[in-house]
C-alpha cells in the first residue's frame, strides 16, 4: 500500500491538525451544531407543510367523492326502472358517470365497485372496477369494514400505495362510500392517484433543502471570519511569545484600539520588555564570570607554571640538599601538583557553570576508546594490585561524541575504582544499541553506603574521609563526569551494594542530539541472577538527576 | 651549535624560569615580553623554534605566529593558559605546530621542544610520490610539476608520513605519535587542524580532497 494511503497515518495527521487548530475547531462546532438546529426546523416546516398539504388535498377528494357517489346513485335510481338495459351498458353508463364526476384529471381516477357481503342478491353480480386495478391492494379490509358498518352515507378515506403497471408505486387515496343499486348495497371504491401532491411537497422539501445548507454554509462562513478577527490576533501573539522564547528579545506585539486584545498585547509588551531586561542583565553578569573565569584562568597558571618549573627543578636536584630540605622539596612538589589538579578542575567546573563549554564531536569507536583509556590506567591499577579486565560485547560501538570528555570520564570512574577497589579485579564493560552506548565500571571492592548514594555526585564529597587517596582525587571528579555526561545527552548512574562493590554506568547516544530511553547495560552489568536480590540497593534518584539535568542545561544553553 | 629558542611571553618570572631550564638543557634561550616587537624579535634572532604565549601585550600571540608563519616554517610550540577551543584551536590554525598548556612540566617542555627540533625522520626512498606531488626527502622539498609548494616542516612530516605507506590507514593517534612524538594520548585537534593546513596547501580543492583522505571513524590515509 503505498505510504500515503496509510490510513492510520491520515487519522493521526486528521488528530493533530483537530488538537492544534482552534478556528478548525469553532469552525466545525458552530456548523455542525447550526446544521442539527436547521435540519430540526426544517423537519418542523416539513412536517406541518406535507400534513396540510395533504390535508387540504384529502378535504377536496372527500367532496368530489361525495359528489361521484351521489351522481352515480342517482343514474343507478334512474336507470334501475328500465329492464330492457342489459347489465354491462348499465354499469357503464354509471361508472362513466361517477369517474367524470370524480376525474382530478383524465386516468387519474380508478375506481371499484364491490357488492357488499352478506347482502341479498336479486340480480346478476353487478361487481366490477378499473382493468388495471389490483382491488386488495388499494382497499384494505379495515376501510371496507368502516364502508359496510356506515349507515349515515358517510365517505371514508385511507391513503395508499398505488401500484402502477411497471412495477413503482405511487401515492394514492382511497375513498369508499355505499351505492344504492336496486336496493342491494354495493361498495364504491374511488383510487386517487395523488402524486401531484407528493411532487409540490417534493419541491417545498428541496426549497427547505437548499435554504438550510445554504444558511449552514453561511453560518461556516461567517464564523471562519470572526474567528479570523478574533484568532488572527492571537495566533501573531502566540508566534511573538514563539520568537520570543527562541531569544527575539527585540519582537513586540502591535497594539489596535482598547479592546481585550489591545490590553492582552499592552500587557504582553510589557512583559516582554521586562524579560528583556532581565535577559541582558544576566547576559552581562554571566559575561563578568566567564570574563572572570578566564583572567582568573590565566592570571593564576602562569605564576602557578613558574613555581612548577622551580619545583621541578628543584625536585630533579634534590639528591643535592639535606635529607629535611629535600623531604621539603617533595612535599613541595607534590602539593604543586595537587593544587594544580584542583585548579584545573575547579575552572573546568565554573566553565561548565557558565554555560561556556561546547563538545568537539567525532566519529568514534567506543570501544577502541575505552581500551586506550584502560591501558592508561593498567599501571596505576597494577600497582594497586587490581587487575582491570575489558568486556565488550558486539555492537555498534561508532558514535559521535566528544573524545577528550569521555575518556576523562572513563579515566576518572577508573581511578575511583582502583581508589575504592580493594585490590580486586575492577570489570570494564562496553556495549552498544542502535541508539546508544554503555560503560561501565564495576568494582569489587567495600561499596558505598546507601545513604550516600545519592551524594556520590556532589561537589567535593568525599566518600570516607579517612580513606586513603592515591589517584590525587579533586573531589570534584564525578560532578565534571556528570556535566560531562549531561553535555552529551547522556546519563551516568551509581549502583553500590555495601560489601559487595560498587558500578557506575554512563549511557550516552550514539548520534549527536539524540534521546535516551534505555540502556544497552543492566546495572550492574552481567549479574542478571543477581539483579532482583540487589534491586533494592539501587539508587532511584541518581538517574533521574542525570536525565533531569540534561533537560535543564540544554534550554540554559 | 646550540639551538636558538625565541621565548616571547610577557610575565618575567616565567621567561626565566623557562631560561634557566633551556640554558640547562643545552639550548640557547632568547626573550621578547612583547607581541608588537616579536617579529622583529624574531627576524633578528633568527631562532631555530619559537615559544610563543597566546595573550600577550601589544600584538596577541596568535597573531604574532600568523604574522611568523607568513615568513617562515619555523617550528612554533604555543604556551597556553586554556585548553578551551577558542585558543588551542586559533593558534594551531594561525600555523603553530604544537602547543603546551600552562601549568606544564618543564621535562614536557623540552620533549616537546626535542622533537620539533629533531632531524628529520628518515625514509628509506629519497623520492616519494603521491598523486601528482613529489617529495624530496632529502632536500624537504614538494613539487607539483615544476612548481615547488612550501610546507612547514611539520607539514611535510605529515604529508611524508601519509606517503610513504598509502596502503595504511592512519588513526590519529598514530600520527601523534610518529610526526608529533607523543607517546600518549593527546589532543586529536592537532592532527585535524594540521590536515585542514596541509589540505589548502596541497590539494586542489581542499573541500573535496583527493591526496589525504579522511576514512570515517579511524583517520586519514593518502590518496592515489
Amino acid at each position: 500500500m503505498p505510504r500515503w494511503f496509510d490510513p492510520r497515518a491520515w487519522w493521526r495527521r486528521l488528530r493533530r491538525l483537530w488538537r492544534s487548530s482552534l478556528p478548525l475547531r469553532t469552525i466545525t462546532a458552530t456548523v455542525v451544531l447550526s446544521a442539527l438546529a436547521a435540519a430540526g426546523v426544517g423537519i418542523a416546516i416539513n412536517i406541518s407543510v406535507a400534513s396540510s398539504l395533504f390535508e387540504a388535498r384529502r378535504a377536496t377528494l372527500l367532496t368530489l367523492s361525495q359528489n361521484a357517489t351521489i351522481q352515480g346513485q342517482r343514474v343507478f335510481d334512474d336507470l334501475g326502472g328500465q329492464q330492457d338495459l342489459d347489465l354491462d351498458s348499465y354499469l357503464r353508463e354509471a361508472v362513466s358517470t361517477i369517474l367524470s364526476a370524480a376525474a382530478t384529471r383524465p386516468g387519474g381516477t380508478k375506481y371499484a365497485l364491490q357488492l357488499t357481503p352478506g347482502a341479498n342478491v336479486p340480480v346478476a353480480s353487478a361487481q366490477t372496477n378499473s382493468e388495471d386495478l389490483d382491488v386488495a391492494a388499494v382497499v384494505s379490509p379495515e376501510l371496507r369494514a368502516a364502508v359496510q358498518a356506515d349507515t349515515e352515507g358517510r365517505i371514508y378515506s385511507q391513503s395508499v400505495a398505488l401500484p402502477l403497471a411497471n412495477g413503482s408505486t405511487v401515492p394514492a387515496l382511497t375513498t369508499g362510500s355505499v351505492v344504492d343499486i336496486e336496493g342491494v348495497p354495493y361498495e364504491l371504491y374511488l383510487v386517487y392517484d395523488i402524486s401531484d401532491t407528493q411532487q409540490s411537497l417534493s419541491i417545498v422539501q428541496l426549497a427547505l433543502a437548499s435554504a438550510g445548507l445554504a444558511l449552514v454554509v453561511l453560518i461556516g462562513a461567517i464564523t471562519w471570519v470572526v474567528v479570523r478577527l478574533v484568532v488572527g490576533p492571537i495566533q501573531v501573539a502566540a508566534e511573538t511569545s514563539r520568537r520570543l522564547a527562541d531569544g527575539e528579545l527585540d519582537v513586540r506585539l502591535p497594539v489596535h484600539g482598547d479592546d481585550v486584545l489591545a490590553t492582552l498585547a499592552r500587557s504582553f509588551n510589557g512583559m516582554a520588555e521586562s524579560l528583556r531586561a532581565q535577559i541582558t542583565q544576566l547576559a552581562e553578569l554571566s559575561t563578568v564570570q566567564q570574563r572572570f573565569v578566564s583572567d582568573v584562568s590565566h592570571e593564576l597558571r602562569t605564576p602557578l607554571t613558574t613555581i612548577r618549573i622551580a619545583g621541578t627543578v628543584l625536585h630533579d636536584r634534590r639528591a643535592e640538599f639535606d635529607p629535611e630540605t629535600a623531604r621539603t622539596i617533595e612535599l613541595l612538589h607534590t602539593q604543586i601538583e595537587r593544587f594544580e589538579a584542583l585548579l584545573a578542575d575547579l575552572l573546568e567546573m565554573s566553565r561548565f557553570d557558565a554555560g561556556a563549554v561546547a563538545l568537539e564531536i567525532e566519529h568514534v569507536n567506543i570501544a577502541r576508546l575505552v581500551e586506550d583509556a584502560v591501558a592508561s590506567m593498567d599501571a596505576l591499577a597494577e600497582s594497586k594490585g587490581s587487575e582491570l579486565r575489558l568486556v565488550a560485547e558486539g555492537g555498534f560501538f561508532e558514535a559521535e561524541i566528544d573524545p577528550r570528555r569521555v575518556r576523562r570520564i572513563i579515566t576518572n570512574l577508573l581511578g575511583n575504582a582502583i581508589d575504592h577497589g580493594e585490590g580486586r579485579p575492577i570489570e570494564v564493560w562496553v556495549d552498544s544499541d542502535r541508539d546508544a552506548v554503555a560503560i561501565a565500571v564495576r568494582d569489587f571492592g567495600v561499596g558505598i553506603a546507601p545513604e550516600d548514594l545519592g551524594r556520590v555526585f556532589d561537589r567535593f564529597w568525599r566518600g570516607d574521609p579517612s580513606r586513603q587517596r592515591t589517584t590525587g582525587g579533586t573531589g570534584l571528579g564525578l560532578a565534571i563526569s556528570l556535566e560531562d555526561a549531561v553535555l552529551h545527552g547522556g546519563w551516568l548512574e551509581a549502583w553500590s551494594a555495601p560489601g559487595g562493590g560498587s558500578c557506575f554506568r554512563l549511557t550516552l547516544p550514539r548520534r549527536r542530539g539524540g534521546v535516551l530511553t534505555s540502556s544497552p547495560l543492566p546495572l550492574p552489568p552481567g549479574e542478571a541472577e543477581a539483579g532482583e536480590v540487589e534491586a533494592g540497593e539501587r539508587e532511584p534518584a541518581a538517574p533521574r538527576l542525570a536525565t533531569g539535568r540534561a533537560s535543564g542545561r540544554r534550554n540554559r544553553r | 651549535m646550540n639551538a636558538r629558542i625565541l621565548v616571547v611571553d610577557d610575565d618575567p618570572a616565567l621567561a626565566e624560569m623557562i631560561g634557566i631550564v633551556l640554558r640547562s638543557e643545552g639550548f640557547e634561550p632568547s626573550f621578547c615580553a612583547d607581541g608588537a616587537e616579536a617579529p622583529a624579535a624574531f627576524r633578528s634572532v633568527r631562532p631555530d623554534l619559537v615559544l610563543l604565549d597566546v595573550m600577550l601585550p601589544g600584538l596577541d600571540g596568535i597573531e604574532v605566529c600568523s604574522r611568523i608563519r607568513e615568513e617562515s616554517g619555523v617550528p612554533i610550540i604555543m604556551l597556553t593558559a586554556r585548553s578551551d577551543t577558542t585558543d588551542v584551536v586559533g593558534g594551531l590554525e594561525a600555523g603553530a605546530d604544537d602547543y603546551v598548556v600552562k601549568p606544564f612540566n618543564p621535562k614536557e617542555l623540552v620533549a616537546r621542544i626535542r622533537t620539533r627540533l629533531r632531524p628529520a625522520q628518515r625514509s628509506d626512498r629519497d623520492v616519494v610520490q603521491i598523486g601528482d606531488l613529489v617529495l624530496d626527502v632529502a632536500g624537504h622539498e614538494v613539487r607539483r610539476g615544476a612548481t615547488k609548494i612550501n610546507l612547514t616542516p611539520l607539514e611535510f612530516e605529515l604529508l611524508l608520513a601519509l606517503a610513504s605507506k598509502p596502503e595504511q590507514v592512519f588513526t590519529r593517534e598514530m600520527l601523534l605519535e610518529q610526526v608529533w612524538g607523543y607517546q600518549y594520548k593527546a589532543d586529536t585537534r592537532l592532527v585535524n587542524v594540521h590536515v585542514q593546513r596541509l589540505r589548502a596547501k596541497i590539494e586542489e580543492d581542499p573541500d573535496n580532497p583527493k591526496l589525504v583522505l579522511t576514512v570515517r571513524g579511524i583517520g586519514y590515509r593518502a590518496g592515489s
